[in-house]
């Protein structure tokens, strides 16, 4: 056998070849080393167009993720840890009497444009955000009291707000608040967050660069974020972002429905994340309204406790994470989930399902089971329909069942779907309905966020909104508590009295707490850093430390 | 030319008419809609009752349509469109920022469709093959038979532009009409005779055929104008594209007045527009016949 060695000899190279290599080698070490030190482009979709840029203004969801990703804040709430960190404040102090509060700020921090970040801007957004003009959500968290707020700029790094009432869970409340720059010409377009507004095309995407002069470092000392920039598609069709997702054009899904999540999990089960319960709640409630243009002794059912704790008994709410929500969701308990880990009640105890103990208490109320249907003590025949929004497939399945569990009580439903703005006209203005099914988005985790939804005075108190004076004990003593809770400067104390307000809900049932679904997301393998939450924006919580591989 | 400049006054103050007319309906029957005076913002519970009781007052700025299209009319005289309830942005913006796509997908699909509809056409009453009649027959019903969302839906599942969805939207409109057309004249005595004498198919086309079904067939353009823009409200909102329809999508569920008086406004200046140009073009082609 033959062999043959073959010798190569590398060609002599001129001067100015070997140079010019030299020069090729040393761009390409550059551009790798670079791209591998920043960490390139992140692409996601927004499902609405942002309706505005000032963060001060913002309230849709597709605003409030630019916020998140480009604002800075004083305050941060860990979405991992539900604990407050510093942000561009050190350090802050909020007064014994719950209406003051003192921040110490980084010093050396600047605006995307490279303005200077001081007290004063703190003191401007404030101001701004306070003003009653606004009707800005993010401003009316604050306002507990009739009155100004005071800001006081101690130093360029020191402030003290007053408020004229005490606000329940301050510190927390500015993790939502932008500091905007009194002194830029860009205005609300020189953020202070991880990334900022680079191009934004209406109805197709937002483009977000990395925040050159954003202060934070990682704990090797490097500059973050690490991302160059976040492409935000708009894209209002969940269907197109699965496809996308699919055809890797997008690198995450912030939140997956229950259905999308076992399709994506079937084909890339290493890219689909459930971190668990999420703060979401859905939940069904009978129309209580005096005067709702319902027939008389049908709101006596309504307004009946025990008609309300024996149709929650009657539903099977295992069948309802188990079947519409493919497992993806738990059993409700109340008003917040087991994921929010402070102020949730672990002494409310599980609804168990049965309906023949659901219909032992109505028949102790004085209703009747004939030839298979309830009637109520003056023969009326108990029927009643459930509306909801038309298109939430989830909503419109879980109706469905309920009206199967229903009926083994002699109960008929009707269920009805109706589109999104009928539903809210029926529910806030004409009160024409019988029950409804909606969801509670919840992005809080301090209750006093909710107030408008729990005291009876309020216009959002949906299953019988701007009572004058409280129409039942329990809606009394909600709002006493509430009230208590949101006066009270002791955690401790606060969370006494809102524990109470969970067992009187759960007691009184006005919101059938259904299922908590679970927060589904979905990653890209190609994304480096992702640690899903259940708390929004699940994915990107932590945007400033991704990487994206590959891009 | 003097009953050529009055068709076209008539067709102008048709145009007029029907636009306002149109206007005040569409505002009409978005303002007798469920859910106009709400907005899904009210559930919003950080709102306070300031907050709340100031977006319940915008809305009902609205409330007197009379007052509101009178209103609207002025503005719009001075080039003020109004702005989006649901959006925060002047309509004006929004309309210009999205009419270029939603042009483009009107153009490539009509295009499209026209060049199925002609090659089809021609081809089946040329041919006079009754299989190839009834295959290209049969494939337009089936498109006829489909609806809208379905093949846009199936364009985002395969990937294929959205304006190929549009075409075949209104190919099963434009065929059927274009084939009888074309088989008519293809029937007509002095084109048989022209065969007889051994004129060629080319000449036979653009001599003897063209010319006798393009009046009709500018008719139909005309129509197929306001099928294509009729079309881009399933294939933009189905699949994602910032285009007009994907507005009047969005104007339509959030009950959004200034922008849906806009968009019927103007998807009815564009088919009044394309229907009356083909009129008017039509006619000037039988005087020249004549």
């Amino acid at each position: 056998m033959k062999r043959h060695n073959r010798q190569f000899r590398c060609p002599a190279l001129s001067a100015p070849t070997a140079k010019a290599l030299a020069v090729l080698v040393f761009c390409l070490v550059s551009i790798c080393t670079r791209s591998l030190a920043q960490g390139g482009g992140l692409r996601f979709c927004l499902h609405a167009e942002p309706k505005t840029f000032d963060p001060l203004k913002v309230d849709d969801d597709a605003s409030g993720a630019i916020r998140y990703l480009t604002g800075g804040v004083l305050v941060r709430e860990n979405r991992q840890t539900q604990q407050l960190e510093p942000g561009l404040a050190l350090s802050w102090k909020v007064s014994s009497d719950g209406r003051e509060i003192s921040f110490r700020l980084r010093s050396g921090v600047s605006f995307s444009d490279g303005t200077p970040f001081s007290a004063e801007d703190v003191a401007y957004t404030v101001q701004q955000l306070m003003d009653p003009a606004l009707h800005s959500p993010t401003g009316d968290v604050f306002r507990s009291g009739a009155g100004s707020v005071e800001t006081k700029v101690i130093s360029q790094t020191q402030i003290s707000i007053r408020f004229p009432a005490p606000v329940a869970g301050l510190a927390a409340l500015f993790d939502q608040v932008a500091i905007m720059s009194v002194r830029s010409p860009k205005k609300e377009m020189a953020v202070l967050g991880p990334f900022m507004v680079g191009d934004y095309k209406p109805g197709s995407s937002v483009v977000l660069n990395r925040n050159p002069y954003y202060w934070k470092t990682d704990a090797q000392g490097r500059k973050l974020p690490y991302l160059d920039s976040i492409h935000l598609d708009i894209q209002p069709n969940r269907d197109v972002e699965l496809l996308r997702f699919k055809r890797e054009e997008l690198d995450l899904i912030n939140s997956l429905d229950s259905e999308y999540f076992d399709k994506v999990s079937a084909s890339s089960p290493q890219v689909v994340h459930d971190a668990g319960p999420s703060l979401d709640s859905e939940q069904l409630w009978f129309n209580q309204v005096a005067k709702a243009p319902i027939p008389g002794y049908k709101r006596n059912w309504f307004r009946s406790t025990a008609f309300r704790r024996a149709i929650s008994q009657a539903i099977n709410r295992d069948d309802l994470s188990r079947v519409v929500y493919h497992g993806h969701a738990q059993p409700a308990l109340g008003p917040f989930s087991p994921a929010n880990k402070f102020w949730f009640n672990a002494n409310l105890k599980p609804q168990i399902y049965s309906p023949e103990t659901a219909l032992k208490a109505l028949q102790g109320e004085g209703f009747r089971m004939e030839n298979g249907t309830l009637k109520d003590k003056e023969g009326n025949e108990v029927v009643f329909s459930i509306i909801t929004n038309a298109g939430n497939k989830q909503r419109e399945h879980m109706a469905v069942l309920i009206q199967d569990d229903l009926q083994k009580i002699g109960i008929h439903v009707n269920v009805v779907t109706l589109d999104f703005p009928s539903l809210i006209e029926r529910m806030t203005q004409t009160f024409d309905y019988e029950a409804i099914i909606l969801g509670l988005t919840n992005v809080d985790l301090d209750p006093n966020n909710e107030m408008n939804v729990w005291l009876s005075s309020s216009e959002n108190h949906q299953w019988n909104p701007s009572q004058k004076t409280p129409e039942t004990e329990w809606e009394a003593e909600i709002d006493r508590l509430m009230r208590e809770q949101a006066s009270a400067a002791d955690l401790n104390k606060r969370k006494e009295a809102f524990d109470r307000v969970q067992e009187i809900v759960a007691e009184q049932q006005p919101f059938i707490f259904l299922i908590n679904k679970n927060a589904l997301s979905a990653v890209s393998t190609s994304v480096r850093g992702a640690a899903p939450v259940i708390l929004w924006p699940q994915t990107y919580w932590n945007a400033e430390s991704l990487m994206v591989a590959g891009k | 030319m003097r009953g050529l400049q009055k068709k076209i006054a008539g067709h102008l103050l048709g145009l007029i008419a029907t636009i306002l007319i149109g206007g005040f309906l569409s505002a009409s029957l978005v303002r007798l809609a469920p859910g106009f005076e709400v907005d899904e913002r009210e559930l919003d519970p950080h709102l306070s009752a300031q907050s709340l009781q100031a977006l319940r007052d915008s809305r009902r700025q609205d409330e007197n349509i009379f007052h509101f299209y009178l209103h609207y009319l002025s503005q719009a005289a001075r080039g003020d469109f109004g702005k989006s309830v649901a959006l925060g942005q002047p309509v004006r913006t929004l309309l210009r920022d999205r009419a270029p796509l939603t042009m483009r997908l009107i153009a490539i699909g009509l295009t499209l469709s026209w060049s199925l509809t002609v090659t089809f056409a021609l081809s089946a009453a040329w041919l006079r093959l009754s299989i190839y009649d009834t295959a290209t027959t049969m494939l337009s019903g089936v498109f006829l038979c489909i609806p809208a969302a379905v093949l846009a839906l199936l364009s985002v599942l395969w990937n294929v532009p959205g304006s190929l969805a549009i075409a075949l939207i209104v190919f099963p409109g434009t065929y059927r009409y274009t084939r009888n057309l074309s088989l008519k004249a293809y029937a007509q005595p002095h084109i048989l005779a022209a065969r007889a004498k051994g004129l060629s198919e080319a000449r036979i086309l653009f001599w003897h055929v063209v010319p006798v079904v393009a009046p009709q067939l500018l008719a139909v353009a005309g129509v197929s104008v306001s099928m294509a823009i009729g079309a881009t409200i399933p294939v933009e909102a189905l699949c994602g594209f910032a285009g007009i329809g994907q507005l009047a999508w969005q104007a339509a569920m959030a009950r959004d007045l200034p922008l849906l008086v806009n968009i019927t406004v103007l998807v009815t200046l564009v088919t009044l527009l394309a229907n009356s140009g083909a009129d008017v073009i039509g006619s000037v082609i039988r005087g020249q016949e004549a």
